[in-house]
């Protein structure tokens, strides 16, 4: 089998899976408890919230551990239904753990202003600074995209977002382990995370947000998490997910240039071989190995096919929901054609991925879509 | 590489049963699970179907694809529908559904993947004879399924496999469970696909068609109570007419006789039984044969009015291109516009038509 969807899922990095076998083995304490056994979950619990926060430059608590990077964007808005100001500035390619979350809480008073993007998935910060209002009390704009992989100007819309007061956060989902992230750089007030895309397990993410942020609780029971998320922790997970969290910033440098290599060496081959595919999203300021390219007369559909029946894994559009196929509205946002929406598939590359296998993707996709 | 056979996969026991049957004779088996209905309807099952579909397809190691065909749905059938029911009529989308979606929309989506043929879990039966394809009926008389499948050509019939047409029900779900299938005992699907069960059916057209009220008479002109619009009534219905005793001499059940849709008068007659809920005679258009029209046999050519109904002795008196008319040799309750008549020699699905108007 030949993976390059890492953007929707990354294979657990053997090393977490090694450590969250053993913890599960050897504790099952509810951190909750005051017990020997509990006290030990409890310590696990902040050595690993301690080793998440020094990895992105936050203070521990400003890491609140949660069961998804979905989850994370919900607390984030919900929380917003108890404010006075309830008027939202987003992107219109933000997924829908944004996206449909904002129109569920619509009853609640929320409003929100969809900022459109242009040709490469970017948010122009002018569009921003014109669409705030008196009572917008949220911004909320992804730092990368899920299918196109292009980076917003996270750092020039935080400084509108300053200037006015306004709070901020971005779906930081898909940024880890792939871009420098420092919150101190960043200077968002909340940022969503999920463990499965950077090598860590399913079902457990986390949001930081910065210590002065206000945030009202999604979630509500025994109080942990500071009062911030209740519900027993899934230690072994949050475990695995602070290991993941430090190998991806401990080994950035190096993934990002293999990322890189196996991206321009996708890309020269392919262009060589190939006389009708176009790469979208922005060519420079996008993250390493999320390559979105469209076979201009080839059905994505119909390719998926071909490709998985040779053991070769890619996406269209994005992979969350039952598996229906749809035209992708992150590509129509930006301006894309539908015929050439319809053709376009995700490729994401992995630590795991070699040269080798840029041949093997090369070589099925010429294959298949050379007309 | 043995060839690929794409089956259209529901996640029901008749499709899943077709994939296994057909992998098992050695095809190279991908099943295909078509979603063409929208939106989040309370009604519509889609999403367990889908998941039903998926675990089934993993049990058997077959790859699963989706496809989206809630376009091609929409402009060819539930346009169709919507307007037949707006003049009146009762109309059967899934026949239309059979030739506009599973055998054209999935059939050429099928071929795209590869497929030399597509498979599909109906019970009927096509063979080849004299170098043409005939549609039989499905062994099973309680579950044949030719009915709704009267639309097809011979370019479909050459495509298509129906691998459980010559199989019972019964024996269809003995497969299953000796397979180890999870929807083995899953229930049958009935009513219409995009509305669930008849309950939500009223719910379901107000959303579409503008409601018009309005009065109930007796075949004398008596009125008799008041309708919710004719488009919720479908002729020989008893239920939900809401007229109790007082208007007849006797106590036995209403039935909708008529439709007067200039004066939208909805017209009833009481018991089961009553002449003017019978007609001998009935007009159809759209015709379509599967075969060339069988014009040796039109004297002595049986029909089915509705899905479900014997096959009724029936002279074909007058065929043009697309219209015909049809004497049955007996009286048939409640000849309904807007449903198919479907025509058979013996076992033998020829074609059919849409019913316009009955006397």
């Amino acid at each position: 089998m030949s993976y390059f969807d890492h953007s929707a899922t990354t294979p657990i990095h053997p090393l977490v899976l090694e450590i969250m076998n053993s913890i599960s083995e050897a504790h099952f304490g509810n951190p909750s408890s005051i017990h020997t056994s509990g006290r030990k979950s409890r310590s696990i619990i902040e050595s690993s919230r301690r080793i998440i926060a020094k990895s992105i430059q936050a203070s521990p608590n400003e890491v609140i551990f949660t069961g998804s990077g979905t989850e994370a964007n919900n607390s984030v808005l919900w929380s917003l239904i108890y404010e006075n100001n309830k008027h939202v500035i987003t992107s219109s390619i933000e997924h829908p753990a944004i996206l449909k979350v904002l129109d569920s809480i619509a009853p609640f008073g929320v409003t929100y202003t969809k900022l459109p993007v242009n040709k490469f998935g970017e948010v122009n910060p002018k569009n921003l600074e014109e669409a705030i209002k008196e009572d917008t009390g949220l911004i909320s704009i992804m730092m990368v995209n899920n299918e196109v992989g292009t980076i917003n100007p996270i750092n020039d819309l935080i400084k509108i977002a300053e200037e006015k007061n306004i709070p901020f956060h971005s779906d930081a989902v898909q940024a880890l382990g792939k871009t420098p992230l420092s919150v101190k750089d960043v200077g968002a007030d909340y940022l969503s995370f999920s463990g499965h895309k950077f090598y860590g397990p399913k079902g457990v993410g986390f949001l930081y947000k910065k210590n002065e942020a206000k945030l009202n609780p999604l979630i509500i029971g025994g109080g942990q998490e500071s009062q911030f998320r209740a519900g027993t922790e899934n230690v072994s997970g949050i475990v695995g997910l602070a290991e993941a969290v430090r190998l991806s910033i401990q080994n950035l440098d190096k993934r990002i240039l293999h990322l890189e290599k196996l991206e321009s060496e996708f890309k020269a081959k392919l262009s060589h071989h190939s006389s009708n595919v176009i790469f979208n999203g922005h060519p420079k300021k996008h993250v390493p190995g999320v390559i979105s390219a469209s076979f201009l007369g080839k059905r994505s559909d119909i390719l998926l096919a071909e490709l998985d029946r040779e053991g070769i894994e890619v996406s269209s559009g994005s992979a969350c929901g039952s598996g229906l196929v749809k035209p992708s509205f992150v590509l129509e946002e930006m301006g894309i054609s539908e015929s050439q929406n319809t053709s376009t598939i995700r490729i994401s590359f992995g630590r795991s991925n070699t040269i080798e296998d840029v041949s093997t993707l090369v070589n099925a996709l010429v294959k298949f879509t050379n007309v | 590489m043995s060839d690929t056979v794409v089956v259209g996969m529901s996640g029901g026991v008749d499709s899943s049963v077709t994939a296994k049957i057909l992998k098992d004779q050695g095809y190279n088996v991908e099943c295909v699970f078509m979603k063409n209905w929208e939106g989040d309807d309370e009604n519509c099952n889609a999403e367990e179907d889908y998941k039903d579909a998926l675990s089934v397809c993993d049990h058997l190691d077959i790859p699963l694809r989706s496809v989206n065909f809630s376009n091609e749905y929409w402009e060819k059938v539930f346009q169709y529908f919507i307007d037949e029911y707006a003049r009146g009529r009762t109309p059967n989308p899934d026949v239309l559904c059979n030739r506009e979606v599973k055998f054209k929309a999935f059939l050429d989506y099928a071929f795209d993947l590869g497929a030399v043929k597509i498979a599909t879990g109906h019970y009927a039966q096509i063979v080849e004879y004299k170098d043409e394809f005939q549609l039989l009926k499905g062994l099973d008389k309680n579950k044949d399924q030719s009915y709704f499948l009267y639309l097809l050509g011979q370019n479909e019939l050459s495509k298509s496999m129906f691998p459980i047409g010559n199989i019972d029900k019964t024996k269809v779900r003995k497969l299953a469970e000796n397979s180890g299938l999870i929807n083995h005992a899953k229930k049958d699907s009935t009513g219409v696909c995009f509305i669930g069960e008849q309950k939500f059916f009223k719910e379901f057209l107000k959303r579409y068609i503008p409601v018009k009220p309005g009065l109930m008479q007796t075949i004398d002109g008596k009125v008799c109570g008041e309708h919710d619009g004719l488009m919720y009534y479908t002729m020989g219905q008893r239920k939900g007419l809401g007229i109790g005793g007082g208007h007849g001499f006797k106590e036995a059940p209403w039935f909708v006789a008529d439709k007067d849709l200039i004066n939208n008068i909805l017209i009833v007659a009481q018991g089961h039984d009553h002449p003017s809920l019978f007609h001998q005679e009935l007009e159809a258009d759209q015709i379509h044969w599967i075969n060339e029209a069988p014009l040796n046999s039109l004297e002595n050519i049986s029909a089915k009015i509705r899905y479900r109904q014997n096959d009724q002795p029936c002279n074909i008196t007058e065929l043009s291109m697309n219209n015909c008319k049809v004497k049955f040799k007996e009286p048939q309750f409640a000849i309904t516009p807007g449903q198919s008549i479907v025509f058979y020699i013996d076992n033998r699905c020829v074609g059919g038509a849409i019913i316009d108007k009955r006397f």
